[in-house]
């Protein structure tokens, strides 16, 4: 079951990336596995604040994106899912539960 | 929308790598913050008084600099780290600014209140030099009475912080057979290991660190030992991560430490993704190349780093258009290193008698019939050429007696 559009995300603090030509690459410093963000990966990935929600990042894809906003929020969803179960991000009322 | 996972050593570090590589980013950074050091080791290419080392402030700035320029991959070493009474605040700093952050230490002042720190901070990775598993050996190297003892106490409580230890054994006269000790006690300890065969000279140029080098002739048993397989030609198409938790057996303790085909035809990482900067401000392509390019308490990073000359001609050099070593038959058993090529040789692009010599004796070795290197080859054909010439000389000078 997908987190409700309406929590907010926030990036895992323990992570070291940076954003390198509008990719960005994250490594996970427990298992020193490597991720890397396309170009709209990596937009939303700047945009993860803790203060967002899953709506309101795709409300900004579908701003700056060509995409219609049922698809952005889709993608947003997917994307979130599956960083969560990487632990690259957590929901803000989760972070007690992340580890560094 | 694509998300690429990456266990360790991968593509996705091909892809950075030649992402960086192409657009000149520089992803991986060595920042010595001091070269004063509570050890004094033999073979230490440094000069450990304080010449004036970067502050607080500005080492802060040079990290909000590196940042912003892309780099990723971030070492602080020494001379020992744990000098710097400000090294928390710096690494506070790295942290926040996301950088993945390795430490190179003799870990002599390791505690458990420290490695919690280092912790904290979110450091990666500590390499330890490791001169020998006996102490006699490697206190003799390091100078200091019970150092190995210190130094091995502090391993267990890094690792119980869940930092990952990488143990590194410079090579040399001194600790020559001491190898297979640091290996069994990489075993023992569940730690990667490195060992490097290179003793550079001292970054102002005098010869010093020489004297400990080993002779090509007293490292041939190293090389013939098959479990570090040694002799075998260099990979070519193969890539190994920075990040990769294998256990490495050779390689550069000075180096970025991150090898990849996306290389191709350069000489190495220096100056294409990653540089060095000294406790001083210095900045340079590599400790083991000791040009500067600019100094950060004039210039910003950026402006040295993409603008300064010395760079450029680096980034301009081809493995494939180099004088003598294109020719060379051998190429794939050698370790040239531009850095060295300039020390021992006084020409980056030319070849020098050490990487010859060893690459000669590696490529025997592995089964190659009667290996001779191009710098070998060429010096023979002039010395028969020399040869000729005094004999025509010789003829002529009789022929016009007669």
């Amino acid at each position: 079951m997908s987190t409700p559009a309406s929590v907010t995300w926030q990036k895992n603090p323990a992570l070291a990336w940076r954003e390198i030509d509008d990719e960005t690459v994250i490594i996970s410093p427990n298992d020193s596995v490597m991720h890397e963000l396309n170009d709209t990966g990596s937009f939303l990935w700047k945009n993860i604040d803790g203060k967002k929600s899953a709506a309101e990042l795709a409300e900004l894809l579908a701003e700056n994106y060509q995409v219609t906003p049922d698809m952005a929020l889709s993608d947003t969803q997917a994307l979130l899912e599956e960083m969560s179960s990487r632990k690259l991000v957590v929901t803000v009322a989760a972070t007690g539960a992340v580890s560094p | 929308m694509t998300m690429t996972p990456s266990p360790v050593a991968t593509p996705v570090m091909d892809r950075l790598i030649s992402r960086t590589v192409q657009k000149h980013r520089p992803l991986s950074v060595h920042f010595d913050l001091t070269y004063r050091c509570n050890e004094r080791c033999v073979h230490c290419y440094l000069d450990h008084d304080d010449h004036g080392e970067l502050t607080t402030a500005e080492c802060l700035k040079v990290l909000d600099d590196l940042a912003r320029s892309g780099t990723l991959f971030l070492t602080f070493s020494g001379g020992e780290i744990f000098l710097r009474p400000d090294l928390y605040e710096i690494l506070a700093a790295a942290r926040r600014l996301h950088f993945d952050i390795s430490l190179k230490s003799n870990a002599l002042l390791v505690t458990a209140g420290r490695a919690a720190k280092l912790r904290e901070f979110g450091v990666r990775r500590v390499q330890i030099s490791v001169y020998s598993d006996i102490p006699a050996i490697h206190d003799a190297i390091t100078k200091v009475p019970g150092s190995l003892e210190r130094t091995l106490a502090a391993i267990p409580i890094l690792l119980e912080h869940k930092l990952q230890v990488k143990l590194a054994c410079p090579l040399m006269r001194e600790n020559l057979t001491a190898y297979r000790g640091v290996m069994a006690l990489a075993e023992k300890l569940g730690v990667p290991y490195i060992l490097d065969l290179t003793i550079t000279p001292m970054m102002d140029g005098s010869s010093g660190p020489l004297e400990h080098r080993a002779s090509v002739s007293a490292l041939l048993p190293v090389l013939r030992d098959p479990v570090l397989n040694a002799c075998r030609p260099q990979p070519t198409a193969q890539a190994s991560s920075a990040i990769s938790a294998s256990p490495s057996t050779f390689g550069s303790a000075v180096s970025s430490g991150i090898e990849s085909a996306a290389y191709e035809d350069l000489p190495c990482s220096a100056g294409h993704n990653s540089c060095y900067i000294s406790p001083y401000g210095d900045v340079f392509p590599c400790v083991q190349l000791p040009q500067a390019a600019g100094n950060l308490r004039q210039e910003k990073f950026e402006d040295i780093w993409y603008h300064a000359p010395q760079l450029e001609r680096l980034r301009s050099i081809r493995e494939s258009q180099l004088p003598i070593c294109s020719q060379c038959e051998i190429r794939s058993y050698c370790e040239r290193c531009p850095g060295l090529a300039l020390m021992e040789g006084g020409d980056m692009l030319g070849a020098y008698e050490r990487a010859c010599a060893l690459a000669e004796e590696k490529a025997r070795l592995a089964g190659v019939d009667d290996p001779v290197s191009a710098l070998h080859l060429k010096q023979a054909a002039a010395s028969v050429q020399a040869a000729t010439e005094g004999e025509f000389a010789s003829i002529a000078a009789d022929s016009s007696s007669d």
